[in-house]
């Protein structure tokens, strides 16, 4: 670069000599190699379950990164995938049936970078992938020291949605708990971050999710198999019976969110007393983890699914480390009259989650499972709970029945 | 003075030389424009790395690709609109860029004022190691951005406290106090001040290097090697606190310590207790409340902010105090090895080995 650009201030071509005698050093300082690029895992836990050999294994990686493409390229592994004739659907085929957003993904995968504008790249690695892992496995470096430990997306399952206990999340599901964080939790709240890179991540979350349950179906789909024989490559399979599906839930999660209806018209004091009832009820049974006073001191020796799937297994603490896993630990249920809410605090947020439960966890819901079918309890009855357990951060401890439990005295 | 001339048993023969600066003084005039070149190196290479902080807290190191240009401008020349007024990552980069030249430059003039001033030779060697090391860092920084090799930021991290020690280093060997100390004699307990000093030293050093770790903690990090590192930075954070302490204590008891060397003492138990606070609260707005206290009375209702006001001040003021440690702990150390010279000095069998080494 001549001297008059260097001092024109404008933008000026400095790949020449400088760029070389770069390279020259880089090269003595990096031994000429560069890192891997980053690659998704397999699930462990699914391939020990399964029972999937070493054959298998490698087979499901290669269709899984045929489908999906990798961390730094989201449906992008078309190179790969052209030089591999065996493959007789196109990623693209993959991705319209996804129905994700390839812009939005492209915004959220790959390393940390910005433009001169600021728009961000690399947004999960940047955010999330230092506690909820590269492949959304909720292993990432900081996820030991968590409490609850992050969400490991690839079962699909989440806590905070609006849907019936079996449905996915909605879009602006996701997009809440990225914006409002979770209280009491190490999950942050992204409210600074612009609106488009909040959806970049809910999109990438979804991503995570649709091929972790893709892979969980692959090693299900084993057991369909003769003991050699390879995974099916055509479009009929993959798409038609794999992906299609998978995506079909995601996207009929708005039919499934709960409209509860009006509450009850009677006094707000009447309708805590009849909630209170209803919760030391066998019926409702919310004493039986809640605890009578409702100090979150009931059962606190349950799992949720995350947890419980290696109890199952009867494996040892080191044979669980060896996996790769986190060592195993109870769920306790929530204080509530801490007035935390961790899931939203309206009443609407808190009819849902008596509603449906809390999928992956012990917390059941009491409402119909389906829309038209009966529940446990009548909507104006679960408008009671939600009353009561509202009420619950204002009310004057007030034992009813046994003594307290050891755990509540302490508290108390 | 040739080092090995001195014949004290102890010291290495350019520990001896860069401690024996006092005997050239006496020999000549005694020029304050290195000490005032050092004195600004310090004042600018610490906010460099409160800044450098803020680029790793907001993991704005790859908010300009190129290097070392700004999006294809001389580093100088970008338009100063675009910078101040466009995006915040964009806003810290190039700050830090621009103050990374600013300390490079003044690097280079304390070199060339020490160069003149200065006739020791380890106090020139001291000139030319920070004149180098500051173009390396510079290189470093300009290879992460050239690789977007994230383990190249974690060692420009460690590199930048490293120098800032140096700066400190040379601030100390520049001052008045430092070439007066030829004429002090040590006091009684002063022995094993410079052996727990040096420790201290170390353990601030290697505090930051961990702290590197859990810093620019890589996707691919196992958890279990994250959370032995955690362990590892909080246990050697007590230890630190603990001998740092130590060493203050036998400085301020003494009471005959240099007062630069008090000052510091005094300055490095407030700066470790800050740093134990500034380590829990950066903990806490990063990942929550630690030790499971999230989940009781009204701690239940912390939520950590992304990206948040007290998420950057907090945890960039953690790193940023790391360094200061360091450079404290650094200036704490040089005056107990200086002393620890000294009485090696006057415990020597032979004046005429002093009468020679000052000829």
């Amino acid at each position: 670069m001549g001297r008059r650009a260097f001092f024109s201030g404008q933008p000026a071509n400095w790949m020449s000599l400088r760029q070389g005698l770069l390279w020259i050093f880089l090269v003595g300082l990096t031994g000429c190699g560069t890192a891997d690029p980053p690659q998704f895992g397999l699930n462990r836990l699914a391939m020990r379950t399964g029972e999937v050999n070493e054959e298998h294994r490698q087979q499901i990686a290669d269709i899984l990164t045929a489908m999906f493409g990798t961390p730094d390229d989201p449906f992008m592994a078309r190179a790969e995938q052209a030089a591999n004739s065996d493959y007789d659907v196109s990623q693209d085929a993959f991705l319209a049936t996804s129905g994700l957003d390839l812009a939005k993904l492209q915004m959220a995968a790959g390393s940390v970078a910005s433009d001169r504008s600021g728009t961000g790249r690399g947004l999960f690695r940047e955010h999330c992938v230092h506690c909820h892992g590269i492949g959304g496995d909720g292993l990432g470096p900081t996820a030991p020291f968590l409490n609850p430990y992050p969400r490991d997306y690839r079962q699909g399952k989440f806590k905070a949605k609006s849907t019936e206990l079996a449905a996915k999340p909605t879009r602006d599901d996701l997009y809440g708990v990225l914006e409002r964080g979770i209280p009491g939790t190490s999950m942050p709240s992204f409210k600074l971050l612009p609106s488009q890179e909040i959806d970049a991540l809910v999109e990438y979350v979804k991503y995570l999710s649709l091929r972790g349950q893709t892979e969980v179906m692959l090693v299900n789909a084993l057991f369909d198999l003769d003991e050699g024989e390879p995974i099916p490559l055509d479009q009929e399979f993959l798409v038609g019976e794999i992906l299609s599906p998978l995506t079909a839930t995601w996207e009929e999660a708005e039919e499934y969110v709960i409209h509860p209806p009006e509450p009850p018209e009677m006094e707000p004091e009447e309708s805590i007393a009849l909630g209170r009832e209803l919760f030391q009820s066998a019926k409702a049974n919310c004493v039986k983890c809640h605890g009578t006073l409702a100090l979150g001191d009931g059962q606190r020796d349950d799992y949720d699914e995350w947890n419980r799937a290696y109890v199952d297994l009867k494996l040892e603490p080191s044979d669980i480390a060896a996996m790769g896993a986190l060592p195993i630990r109870n769920i306790h249920p929530r204080n509530l009259r801490l007035g935390i809410y961790r899931f939203g605090r309206r009443p609407l947020d808190v009819y849902r989650r008596i509603h449906a439960g809390i999928a992956g966890t012990p917390m059941p819901g009491v409402g119909p499972a389906t829309p038209g079918a009966e529940g446990t309890l009548t909507p104006d009855q679960i408008w009671h709970l939600v009353h009561y357990v509202r009420s619950l951060p204002y009310d004057e401890l007030s034992p009813v029945g046994e003594p307290p439990s050891e755990v509540t005295r302490e508290r108390l | 003075m040739t080092p090995a001339a001195d014949g004290f048993a102890g010291h290495s023969p350019f520990i001896t030389t860069f401690l024996n600066i006092g005997n050239y003084v006496t020999q000549q005039q005694h020029s304050s424009w290195p000490h005032w070149w050092a004195v600004l190196l310090c004042a600018t290479a610490f906010p460099l790395i409160w800044v450098g902080g803020l680029v790793t807290t907001h993991d704005a190191g790859m908010a300009v690709p190129d290097w070392p240009t700004t999006y294809g401008y001389n580093l100088f020349l970008y338009p100063w609109q675009s910078w101040l007024f466009g995006p915040w990552d964009l806003f810290v980069e190039h700050g830090h860029r621009l103050l990374g030249a600013a300390v490079g430059l003044i690097t280079l003039a304390t070199a060339c004022a020490v160069w003149r001033a200065e006739t020791n030779s380890l106090v020139r060697g001291l000139a030319i190691a920070l004149a180098c090391l500051v173009v390396f860092q510079g290189v470093l920084g300009g290879l992460r951005v050239r690789l977007d090799a994230r383990w190249l930021a974690q060692l420009h991290a460690c590199v930048g406290p490293a120098f800032f020690a140096l700066c400190v280093t040379m601030f100390v060997v520049t001052s008045r106090s430092w070439k007066n100390m030829s004429r002090t004699l040590p006091s009684e307990g002063s022995s094993g001040i410079n052996s727990a000093a040096s420790l201290a030293l170390l353990l601030a050093y290697l505090q930051i290097v961990l702290g590197s770790f859990v810093r620019h903690a890589s996707w691919d990090m196992l958890p279990a090697l994250f959370r032995a590192t955690v362990v590892l930075h909080v246990v050697l954070g007590i230890g630190l606190a603990g001998q740092a302490s130590y060493v203050a204590w036998r400085v301020l008891w003494r009471r005959t310590s240099p007062r630069p060397q008090q000052a510091a003492a005094i300055a490095v138990v407030a700066l470790l207790a800050a740093q134990l606070a500034l380590g829990v609260a950066a903990w806490t707005v990063n990942y929550g409340l630690p030790f499971g206290w999230g989940q009781h009375g009204w701690l239940a209702g912390h939520l950590v902010t992304a990206r948040g006001a007290w998420q950057s001040l907090l945890t960039t003021a953690h790193q940023a105090n790391g360094s200061l440690i360091l450079g404290t702990t650094t200036l704490i150390a040089l005056f107990a090895w200086r002393e620890s010279w000294n009485a090696g000095r006057e415990s020597a069998p032979s004046t005429a080995v002093l009468n020679g080494a000052t000829s």
